[in-house]
C-alpha cells in the first residue's frame, strides 16, 4: 500500500460487517533496535460505523522522524493534514524504513454483537482486547518492543496494571490525552483516525441503501445528519442497516419508539433470587378450587412448547 | 368454526414456491406482516461447515438448518380476507412451502436440546402411540 487510493481500495474490498486488519511491513530496523510503540483509537463515541484501533512503532533512537512527519496532537490536525501525514507514512522512504503501523477496524456489527451477547462485553473490554491483540501482533511480527504508550479515556491505573501483567517485559505508560503528549501515540492516532474516516466514507450498504456519508454524516449522535438517519432509516422488523451500533442508547431508544417490539429470552442475572415455590401450609386445608381448571399437560409437552391449539385463531 | 385450506398449486410448475426459506428467530417480534429478510438478514448469514451465524437487532445468532421430517410437509398459507364473525368459516390458500427451516439461537450453538428439535420427538412418539 503506497497511497490513500490503495487504502481506499483495500477498505472497499473488505466485508464491512466483520473486523479486519491493515498493516505496514515491519521495517527491518524495528526488528533489531529497541522500539517504542503507541496505541490509540478513533470512533469510540459514534453511533455509526466502525471503531478503529491503531498502533505505530519506531526505534527509540529514531523518534525525530515522527516530528518530521508532523505527528502532533491529532485532534488539533485537520482531516486533510491527517490524510497528508498518513500518505507520507505510506510513501516516504525514510518513514517506510523506520515507522511501522497496524490498524484494526472493529465493525459496528461486532460492537453490537459484543454488547448484546448473553454475557455482555462492554466497549471497554472490546477496546482493551483490540489493543492487546495489536501489541501481540507487532511482537509476533518481530518488532523489538521495549516501551508502550497508550491513550485512554477511562482511569489509566487499572488499564496500566492489566497491560503490565500481560506484557511484563515492556515499560508501559497509560495516560489520558497521550496522543497530545507522545508523538508515537499521535502517529497511532493518525493511523486510526484516517482509517476510520475512510471506512465511514466508503461504507457500502449490504442492505442496498443508496446513501453516502454526505447524507448520514459523521456518525456522532449529535450530528444533525446522523440524527436524521437514525430517525428515518428504520425497518420495522430489522431495525437498522448494520452501519448502526444497535447497542447505543440513541439507536435503542429510537427503535423502542418506532419499530416493532422485539422480546428476547431473558438472561438470568447472577444473584437474582428465584421465586419461592413452596405453598403456604394453610393452603393444604383450604377447599379445592381447581376443579374447573383444564387438566395440566405433561412436562414432556411443556418443555417442547407443544400444545393443542388453533394456529389460525 | 371450520377451516378450509385450498391448494391451487398442486399442478404448479414453479418448484421454487415450495422451496422457500424460513427462519425461526429466538425472539418474539410483536408484529405480523412482511419482513425484508432478503435485504436486512440474509446478506449477513455466514456458513462455516453447516454452523451458521447471523445478526438480528444487533444480537449475535447461531443457527443450523433443520429439515422437515420425512412424511411431513411445511406449507405457507394466506388468507385473502379474515371474516369479521368469530365463528365464520375461514378459507386459506396454499401459497408455497419449505423443505427446511433455519433454527436460530441467541448466542448459543444449536443443539439436540433446543426445544424445536425436541418438539420433533413427538412425531416418533405419536406414531408409536397412534400408528397402526
Amino acid at each position: 500500500m503506497t497511497s490513500l487510493s490503495e487504502l481506499q481500495d483495500f477498505i472497499r474490498f473488505q466485508d464491512n460487517f466483520k473486523n479486519f486488519l491493515n498493516s505496514s511491513k515491519v521495517p527491518d530496523i524495528c526488528k533489531t533496535e529497541s522500539c517504542i510503540l503507541g496505541v490509540d483509537e478513533a470512533g469510540r463515541g459514534p453511533v455509526l460505523g466502525p471503531m478503529v484501533y491503531g498502533i505505530a512503532y519506531c526505534p527509540v533512537s529514531k523518534t525525530k522522524i515522527l516530528n518530521d512527519l508532523g505527528c502532533a496532537d491529532s485532534k488539533a490536525l485537520t482531516e486533510e493534514k491527517r490524510d497528508d501525514i498518513f500518505c507520507k507514512m505510506l510513501s516516504n522512504e525514510e518513514s517506510l524504513n523506520t515507522v511501522g503501523w497496524v490498524a484494526e477496524v472493529i465493525s459496528p456489527n461486532y460492537i453490537s454483537n459484543s454488547m448484546y451477547r448473553r454475557a455482555k462485553h462492554s466497549l471497554n473490554e472490546v477496546s482493551m482486547n483490540s489493543a492487546i491483540g495489536l501489541i501481540k501482533k507487532a511482537a509476533e511480527d518481530g518488532v523489538n518492543i521495549t516501551e508502550v504508550y497508550v491513550d485512554t479515556v477511562g482511569p489509566p491505573e487499572k488499564y496500566q496494571a492489566k497491560l503490565s501483567e500481560i506484557f511484563p517485559n515492556y515499560k508501559i505508560t497509560v495516560a489520558k490525552k497521550a496522543d497530545s503528549i507522545y508523538p508515537i501515540v499521535s502517529a497511532a492516532s493518525i493511523v486510526a483516525k484516517v482509517t476510520r474516516d475512510h471506512a465511514l466514507k466508503l461504507w457500502k450498504f449490504k442492505e442496498g441503501l443508496e446513501m453516502t456519508h454526505t447524507e448520514f454524516g459523521s456518525g456522532y449522535p449529535g450530528d444533525p445528519l446522523t440524527k436524521k438517519f437514525i430517525r428515518d432509516q428504520i425497518d420495522n422488523v430489522f431495525g437498522y442497516p448494520l452501519l448502526v451500533r444497535f447497542s447505543w442508547s440513541t439507536a435503542e431508544l429510537m427503535l423502542q419508539e418506532k419499530a416493532a417490539t422485539c422480546v428476547f429470552e431473558e438472561v438470568d442475572d447472577e444473584g437474582a433470587t428465584k421465586k419461592a415455590n413452596t405453598k403456604s401450609i394453610s393452603s393444604f386445608f383450604a377447599p379445592k378450587t381447581d376443579e374447573g381448571k383444564p387438566r395440566k399437560r405433561h412436562k414432556f409437552f411443556e418443555e417442547r412448547f407443544l400444545s393443542v391449539s388453533n394456529p389460525f385463531g | 368454526m371450520s377451516i378450509i385450506v385450498e391448494n391451487n398449486l398442486k399442478t404448479t410448475e414453479n418448484k421454487e414456491l415450495f422451496e422457500q426459506k424460513a427462519h425461526y428467530i429466538p425472539c418474539k417480534i410483536e408484529d405480523d406482516g412482511p419482513a425484508n429478510v432478503k435485504k436486512y438478514f440474509e446478506p449477513y448469514i455466514e456458513d462455516k461447515n453447516g454452523e451458521l451465524s447471523a445478526s438480528f437487532r444487533g444480537h449475535p445468532l447461531d443457527g443450523v438448518k433443520i429439515p422437515i421430517p420425512e412424511g411431513y410437509k411445511a406449507i405457507v398459507v394466506t388468507e385473502a380476507k379474515r371474516p369479521l364473525a368469530e365463528n365464520a368459516e375461514r378459507k386459506f390458500q396454499v401459497a408455497g412451502g419449505f423443505k427446511y427451516f433455519t433454527n436460530w439461537n441467541w448466542n448459543k450453538k444449536p443443539s439436540q436440546n433446543d426445544n424445536i428439535v425436541r418438539a420433533m420427538d413427538w412425531i416418533d412418539i405419536s406414531e408409536a402411540i397412534h400408528g397402526d
